[in-house]
């Protein structure tokens, strides 16, 4: 059972495979020859060689890599918090000048307004993009239901556990209907059992509203059950290692993760993963 | 639940326990065990002493003026400069943490009258303002200032990048970013300095009304113990020190109302 996938899931792949055909969709955004030096002189560190990367309409990327290989960095240089030292980021061929509602972000933790109330929360992006106060509670509404808060909706971030802060965090950034999600580790500080309910949550999510999705992670399992390109990146200075288009992000079936072909891609990654681990962290040990 | 209540009910027992065990030492050094106390009624007057005094005082006043208007005279004094402080060195401290160019600007006078004692300044405000209620203002406004300013600054430079970047990213304006992630992210920090300040603003009341006046509580009881009337010093340092501790549990009953979150994460 657990080496052969079911023929379920092979079903499953074939009929939604050609809406996400990467060759017929556009690309949403894109990296062209990004890098990143932080500080000047000699004591500077480049983080980033130049990297490019397309993200097509619809696709679900995700960044793996050890710590400290730049993935933030990219995300934020995506996000429009942090400048490039050379090269831009670009969406639907425009560069990034600086953040703006098009492109949601979430974050690992600590990013909720603690003094409002969930409610008000997810209603921020629709107030601060325009919408009637009204509207705004219309639209917080119609996306505590999608994350299962309703009944938190009067609460505090503080007065949750950290899977619901979560959730909050990503329906406040699904409020403002962005083009993009960016998604940096948003469930690392999770306890197992509720990641693993999460990641499928944002699976379904995702699978009904082909969001495009660029997100961070150190777990293998997450990106291939998540992804449909998976980015591997080296130890710093960051590039792009290899790429790969698993298909399990299609699937509805919890099991897939027994399935042989991502139990083969995950121990493709992992060994990629683990020699690249290894020389950050002989460059810790040198620093 | 329960054992925290429990264990909160047995710290506040103590508490009662420890507050009676004082009052009770204090009436024992001050009774007329024998044919006289321990410690002389001039230096120690026994409680129930004091507190006759201060019935007095109420029913008679002090001096030709009413307890009351001592007591209003000095919450004047200390609530004036409060408030003008809070109203612009917390405005100015926002501003400073906003922007680098006035944090520039205002970082050396702050920095450099912070750790001067604001009364060795008062012979020198006597001298430019009188003796009158606005040299007790400016000396209580001078000592408040660089704390509430100082700490408003801080508390901006403290609020969490993610929270910030949070908004940028949810499409909001520099004023919106202000007015609803900053400004109430920074109130905790804010709450925290004015309960410290006000600690400081009734010692610099006191300090001030010690000078040179003509009414207050302090003045109440520095020109009795001239006449060494210690019944009616001990009743003016006892109400100065419940009008700090009154005001410091307003000041908490404010912060728990208004900054329910702080300290909490989310």
């Amino acid at each position: 059972m657990i080496l052969t996938a079911s023929p379920d899931l092979q079903a499953d792949i074939v009929h939604a495979s050609p809406s996400v055909d990467a060759s017929k969709s556009s690309v949403k955004a894109s990296f062209d020859q990004v890098s990143k030096r932080f500080g000047m002189g000699p004591e500077s560190v480049l983080a980033l060689e130049p990297i490019s990367l397309d993200i097509a309409e619809n696709a679900f990327v995700c960044l793996v890599g050890p710590s400290g290989c730049g993935k933030s960095t990219l995300l934020n240089i995506l996000a429009g918090f942090e400048t490039a030292t050379s090269g831009q980021a670009l969406m639907d061929g425009v560069p990034v000048r600086g953040p703006d509602a098009r492109r949601g972000v979430v974050f690992q933790q600590g990013a909720l307004f603690t003094w409002m109330s969930v409610q008000d929360n997810v209603a921020f992006g629709p107030l601060a993009t325009g919408k009637s106060p009204k509207e705004a509670a219309g639209i917080a509404a119609h996306y505590l239901e999608m994350v299962g808060l309703t009944s938190f909706a009067r609460r505090y971030p503080y007065e949750l556990s950290g899977g619901m802060q979560q959730r909050v965090g990503i329906a406040r950034a699904l409020a403002n209907d962005p083009q993009i999600l960016l998604m940096d580790e948003p469930f690392a500080a999770l306890d197992a059992q509720t990641r693993e309910l999460l990641q499928e949550e944002i699976k379904h999510i995702w699978q009904d509203s082909r969001k495009t999705v660029l997100w961070i992670t150190h777990s293998i399992e997450e990106a291939l059950f998540l992804a449909t390109d998976i980015v591997v990146m080296t130890a710093r200075p960051g590039r792009i290692k290899a790429r790969l288009t698993p298909q399990f992000a299609l699937s509805r079936d919890p099991a897939v993760v027994t399935s042989t072909e991502f139990v083969r891609m995950k121990a493709d990654i992992f060994g990629m993963l683990r020699e690249e681990a290894l020389t950050a962290q002989r460059q810790e040990v040198m620093r | 639940m329960n054992t925290a209540n429990s264990k909160s009910r047995r710290s506040s027992l103590i508490n009662v326990g420890s507050f009676v065990t004082l009052l009770l030492m204090w009436w024992l050094v001050t009774a007329p065990f024998g044919d006289k106390p321990l410690v002389a009624p001039l230096f120690l007057p026994s409680p129930g002493s004091v507190w006759d005094t201060f019935l007095m005082l109420i029913k008679n006043g002090y001096q030709g003026k009413s307890l009351w208007f001592h007591l209003g005279i000095s919450l004047f004094r200390f609530g004036l400069a409060f408030t003008i402080t809070v109203l612009v060195a917390v405005p100015l401290g926002l501003w400073m943490g906003m922007n680098e160019t006035v944090k520039a600007v205002l970082d050396p006078p702050i920095e450099i009258s912070r750790p001067m004692p604001k009364l060795a300044l008062l012979p020198l405000l006597i001298i430019w303002f009188g003796i009158g209620e606005v040299a007790k203002v400016v000396i209580i406004v001078l000592a408040l200032f660089p704390i509430l300013s100082i700490s408003a600054m801080q508390a901006v430079r403290g609020v969490g990048q993610r929270k910030v970047q949070a908004a940028m990213a949810l499409g909001a304006s520099r004023t919106m970013i202000f007015r609803r992630v900053i400004f109430p992210a920074s109130l905790p920090g804010i709450f925290t300095s004015i309960r410290v300040s006000i600690g400081i603003g009734v010692t610099m009341l006191v300090g001030a009304e010690m000078i040179a006046t003509s009414a207050g509580i302090a003045f109440m009881a520095m020109s009795a113990s001239d006449f060494l009337l210690t019944n009616v010093v001990i009743v003016g340092a006892l109400i100065m020190a419940s009008l700090g501790y009154s005001l410091d549990l307003c000041a908490r009953a404010l912060e728990n109302r208004i900054v329910h979150w702080g300290g909490k994460e989310g």
